[in-house]
Parts: C-alpha cells; structure tokens; sequence
C-alpha cells in the first residue's frame, strides 16, 4: 500500500460510491409484471378483473366436478352418487372405447398393430442413414396390409375376427392411418398428373382432383355406403370397412394432390433445369430433386390434411361404424346408462383426440425444424 | 358431374325396383349363421353392452329366427345399420333380414321392394311432461311449450294433433334427443314429445325421473317390425312365423323355463306348437322343433319385452298395446297349425 496522505498531513478522502438502492419495486418482479401486463391501463385493469372473476366462477365448480365430486369405483349407473363426473362409466366402457367389440383374448393383434405403425414411423431414427427411405417408405406402404393380415386372422391361422367386431379408438387410427398412407403417393402421382403435358393424363388427374377435394366428405361416405352396394352384381358385398377404406382414401389423395401442387410451384424453374443439365430422367428429376423439396415446403399444410382425415374418421359414426364417437353415442343409448353422461362421454373422447393431434403436431413440428436447411435469414 | 348423378339415381332406383334373389334360407342354412340388421343404438331395442353383446327386443327377433333356422340363437351376425342404409343393406343383400325400429307403412311396404313380416311392437308418438303441472291429458296442452327433435315425423304428427284439436303450442326444437330432454330438465318446454319407446329412455335420463310423467294419448301409429326382401317368400314365412311363434307362445303360456316339460305334459296345442305332433317345421323347411328352439333360447315374446323393456329393464316400459289381446293389447298371432 502505498501512503496517501496528502501535503497537509490529512489522509486524502477518496471517492467511496455508497452502495447502490435496489431497483424501484415498481420496476422489478412480479409486481412490475404484473403492473406492466395486467394493470398498465384503465381499459386492462378491468378485462384483467373480468377475466380473474370469470376464471374464479368457472374453475372452482369444474374442478369440483372432474376431481373432487367425480365417482371413479364401482361398476355400474348405481354407483354414480356424487354430484360430479360418473368416471365409473368411462372406466366400464372404456375398452369399446378404444378397442371396439375384438374379443378380449385377441386384442394383443391391436396393439401389436399399433406398435407396428410406431415403429414403422419411428423408422427413419433408427434405420441406418442409407437405407432409411427406401425400406421406410416400403414398410410404410406395406404396413395397411399387414395390419388387415393380423386384425383379420385368417391368412395366419389365428382366430377370424370379422369386421363387424373392429371398432372403438383403434379404428380411427387404423383407418386415418391407412388412408393417409396411401393416399399420400396416389395425391403425389394425381397432382403429377395435373401438371403433364399429355391432355389425356391431365383432364383425369383434374376430374379425379376435383371430384374428390370438392365432395364433401359426408356425401362420400354415404355414398360409399349406401350407393355403391347397389353397384354390385347382386349377392356379392364388399366389406363396408373397406369401402370406406377406398373412400377416405380417395380423399385424402385429392387433397394431398392439391398441397404437392401449392408445393410445386414453390419450386424454382431452375431446379427442373439444373437436374436436366446433368442429364437426370423425368422419374429421377421428379423423385430425386423435386419431390423432397415439395415434401418440404408442404410440410406444414400435410400435416394439416393429415388431421383433418383423422378427425373425419367420426363421420364414419353416421354410416353405423362403430369407431369411437359412435361407440360413445352407443354406450349412452344403453339402458343401462341412461343417466345422461354425455358430457363424460364427449369430453373423454374429445380429449383422447386433442392427445393424438397433438402429438402428430408436435412430430411434425420437429420434422419441419430437422428439414430446415433453406438460406432464409 | 350432373351425369353422373343423374347415373347414380337411376341406378338407384333400378336397385330398389328389382327383386331380390330368392334362397335367403338356404343360403343361411349354408353359411351357418343369420346376418341380421339391427340399429346402432337405441336403449332396449337394439344395443351393445360393454362385453359388445347384442340385446333387445329386435335383436331378440334376430335370435329366434336362427333359433328357428339353425336351432342355435348365438349364430347371429348383426349388422349396426342406420336409418339410411337400412334398406340399401337389405336390398343388396348385405343383411338377410332388418329387425331394426322400422314403421310399417304402405309407402314403404309398397315401393321399396320389401316385406314386413309382422309387428313386434305397436309404438306411437306420445308426450311427457312434468308432474307438476298436473295435466292428466294431452287435450289439457292447449298454450304449451313443447320440446322436439327437429327434422323428425314426429313434428309432422304434432302439428296435426294440436290443428285438428283446436289448440295451439310453441315448438321448441333440438337437434339431438339428448338436447331435447335437456331442454325439457331445464324447463324451457312443459311438454316432450316423441314416441312412446323413446319418452321412456328419455325419462330414466332426467335427474329425477319420479318428477315426470308420460301421458296415456298416442298420437300416432308407429307399427315396428322385422323387414325381409320382397320376391323370396320361403323365407319370408320363416321370418314372420318366428315371430308369431314367440306371440302364440306367449298366449298358450309356454316359457323358456317349462318349455321343455310341456313338449310331452302340455295341452294338444302346446305339445303342437312344440314340435310334438304336427308338421309345422317341414312346411317351413326347418326342423320339426323350430319353435322350441326359439321358446327356450330366446323366450316367448312376454318374457322377450319384460326384459328388455318392461319390467326386467331399466325402462319400464307397460305392455299397453303390446300386450296380449286376450289381455288388452292388440299382439295377436295367427293360429301355427
């Protein structure tokens, strides 16, 4: 240390800075926060008590109602005694719900399907790099059949299930899946057929395309099932699952047609030339440099037509399959459960919808993000 | 496009109009079991339960034709058909017969190339309405406020019976019948109306059921009834004597408990009925004892409503019209001999 003592033998003051205030408590924290967010105007002060009163009001009961005065023992109307959600009726149903009428000792095929199909999307994490498209899209479109293969029974010596029995949640996956895999390449060859030069080609893809995108969903089914039988020479039937197989499927097609086209023309003209200067063919332009790049761009509307088919799986309740929402609509009708348990009915199928869309977004939103190579800033 | 629906109506129509193929009861006798369309859901006619068996009393009607047929009731496939397919599936010859909520009418039985082959219950639009209000008759309504299902017949029906009894009303309407008895719990109609079979499943699901009541008026006819392709009368006979089997049973006081016994201690016409005597089976084409299969698998027609609507069931359904007509109802079999 070296002495500071100034020429007037006095020790030198030297500039101490006290230390420094906390910040203003209406600029830190919560409180600023919520000063900032909440209350920072008249007009904001007022929603933001609004909403709280109206939260207040509605929470409290709901949560009363779900949890607290809900009954989940026991096994039958009788056992609903609380005020709240009948839980008990869910939980008795719970297997038509999700697994339709398939005999209890066989369900292990569902669910063996079921994993199939993860394991089948998972496919392109776990595959090594090389092979990933070729034996992911091989898989993905062998995948329907091998599925009707095990749910049937038949063709493994294993006991026959008949269609009449597939029913509850599965079926909505099984069958958006199916169709949406399906109708994934028919879409892309369609909207390849709207943009060729041959006349002939073209005016189908487009009859096709526009038949399909411009037909309600509803009348489709209906015709499916209720027109087409009389089609047939008499004395034959053809499943009504699979109508409505052929059915969601051509819908899917038409609708995937026209994203691949929006996707198309994101396309840059000199893509097209640059694969034809190193002299790549039609098919190997088209499915080597175009069609990733589509795949890409589109991603976000794929999706989008992905989950709209699967939630258009319901629709099927109106032409008597027993998928999910038919199930509930039967389960309500029991005369054993007629007490009006709608709202659990509805809000359990509602929810187990809401898990599965969001998780297909979820994926997709990962996938998109993984693709994202473009130069945008 | 407009081609092709004018296309797709001829064929519809084409398909409506032509005759079916004859041999259904060979063909089930072949395949080993009944396809049989029922509805997708309606609370003691047709249902699923959680375990996916079927019950009620259309589905009863199903059983007893294979009981009759196969002598095995089990060997039923159903097929959940809705109200517009059910035809198309019978025609195309998806099912072998409809036994699915289905109203006799001459339109029906006339033009759409099937036959009904009997009645296996009388229902008829009818009204519920709170206790409270101490009505005792429908003709007591004039003013109220009524709940109903858009888009049915029944609206038709209402309106003509408040026109042609000189009163007037307010239609509330829903799109649902849950909707409606919502509705009426909440007190935005004083009265409900819809068939009689509906009002009952519509009143066990309000809060408290004791606090309602139907009233006695049916205001129309509503003949329900299994349905088979027209132009194959073998089995039509087989059909709509199945049925009438568990009616006369019924009458003659055979159930499925003393079935058994009375084949040889009965009356003549019970140990007839029973397969004892008689050739009603060959001239059906089925086994001699077709109608005690159907007696002791599926019940006579008594035991087949109180289980499923009447007293058995959650329903509570009275017989009324559907009881014997020696007892006040109008079920009345021919004589099977």
């Amino acid at each position: 240390m070296t002495d500071t003592t100034s020429r007037f033998g006095k020790p030198a003051r030297i500039f101490q800075p006290s230390a420094a205030q906390p910040a203003p408590i209406k600029s830190t924290g919560a409180y600023a926060w919520l000063r900032q967010n909440l209350f920072s105007s008249a007009l904001n002060t007022i929603v933001t008590i609004a909403i709280v009163a109206f939260l207040a009001t509605i929470i409290p009961p709901m949560f009363n109602w779900l949890f607290l005065d809900s009954n989940l023992s026991g096994s039958t109307q009788a056992d609903c005694t609380g005020d709240g959600a009948c839980w008990v009726f869910i939980k008795v149903w719970l297997q038509p719900l999700l697994y339709g009428s398939y005999p209890d000792g066989q369900i292990w095929r569902i669910n063996l399907c079921l994993l199939l199909l993860f394991v089948t999307l998972a496919a392109p994490f776990w595959l090594p790099h090389r092979m990933r498209n070729k034996v992911d899209i091989a898989m993905l479109l062998v995948l329907p059949f091998v599925a009707i293969v095990i749910l049937d029974g038949r063709l493994l010596g294993l006991e026959y299930v008949s269609t009449d029995y597939w029913g509850g949640f599965a079926l909505n996956l099984f069958l958006a899946s199916a169709s949406i895999i399906l109708g994934m390449p028919l879409g892309f060859l369609w909207a390849l057929g709207r943009r060729s030069q041959m006349p002939m080609a073209r005016s189908i893809c487009v009859i096709l395309i526009e038949f399909f995108r411009g037909t309600p969903v509803l009348a489709l089914f209906f015709m499916g099932s209720v027109m087409l039988p009389l089609f047939f020479p008499e004395g034959t039937t053809v499943d009504k699952l699979l109508r409505v197989w052929i059915v969601l499927t051509l819908f899917m097609a038409g609708y995937m047609a026209e994203v691949y086209r929006g996707g198309f023309q994101a396309i840059p003209q000199g893509q097209y030339e640059a694969a034809a200067s190193i002299g790549l063919s039609f098919w190997q332009t088209t499915l080597l440099v175009i069609l990733p790049q589509v795949i890409k761009v589109s991603m976000p509307n794929i999706l989008a037509t992905a989950v709209m088919l699967f939630k258009n799986t319901t629709f099927l309740m109106i032409i008597g399959v027993f998928e999910v929402l038919s199930t509930a609509q039967n389960a309500l009708t029991n005369s054993n459960w007629l007490g009006g348990f709608s709202t659990e009915a509805y809000l359990f199928v509602g929810i187990v919808y809401w898990i599965c869309c969001f998780s297909m977004s979820s994926v997709a939103s990962y996938i998109e993000r993984k693709l994202d190579t473009s130069h945008r800033s | 496009m407009l081609k092709k629906l004018t296309t797709a109506a001829a064929v519809l129509t084409m398909g409506f109009a032509a005759t079916a193929q004859a041999g259904t009861l060979d063909d089930v006798k072949k395949r080993g079991t009944l396809t049989c369309g029922v509805s997708t859901g309606l609370a003691g006619f047709s249902q699923k339960d959680e375990k996916g068996n079927w019950s009620g009393i259309d589905v009863d009607v199903c059983r007893a034709v294979a009981a009759a047929v196969l002598g095995d009731a089990g060997k039923v496939q159903y097929k959940p058909l809705t109200a517009k397919e059910r035809f198309t599936a019978l025609q195309s010859g998806e099912v072998d017969m409809l036994s699915r909520n289905t109203t006799w009418t001459l339109t029906r039985d006339a033009s759409l190339g099937l036959n009904f082959a009997g009645v296996n219950y009388y229902d008829g639009q009818g009204f519920m309405v709170s206790k409270s209000l101490g009505v005792k008759s429908a003709l007591e309504l004039d003013g109220a406020a009524v709940c109903i299902q858009a888009g049915t017949t029944t609206e038709l029906n209402l309106a003509d019976y408040f026109r042609a009894n000189g009163m007037k009303y307010t239609a509330i309407t829903f799109d649902t019948s849950d909707q409606t008895r919502q509705g009426f719990e909440s007190g935005r109609c004083d009265v409900l109306t819809s068939d009689q079979s509906q009002l009952y499943a519509l009143r066990i699901g309000l809060q408290k059921p004791e606090t309602a009541i139907v009233l006695p008026e049916v205001i129309s006819k509503e003949p329900l009834g299994p349905v088979v392709r027209q132009g194959d009368d073998a089995w039509f006979n087989v059909v709509r004597w199945s049925l009438a089997a568990m009616i006369e049973a019924e009458y003659l006081g055979i159930t499925s408990k003393n079935a058994a016994k009375l084949v040889t201690s009965g009356s003549p016409e019970q140990q007839r009925l029973l397969g004892n005597g008689g050739d009603s089976g060959d001239k059906l084409g089925v086994s001699a004892d077709w109608a005690k299969n159907i007696v002791t698998q599926v019940g006579n027609y008594g035991e087949s409503f109180e289980a499923n609507v009447g007293s058995g069931s959650p329903l509570q359904i009275a017989r009324g019209l559907n009881a014997q007509w020696n007892k006040g109802g109008i079920m009345y079999s021919n004589p099977i001999r």
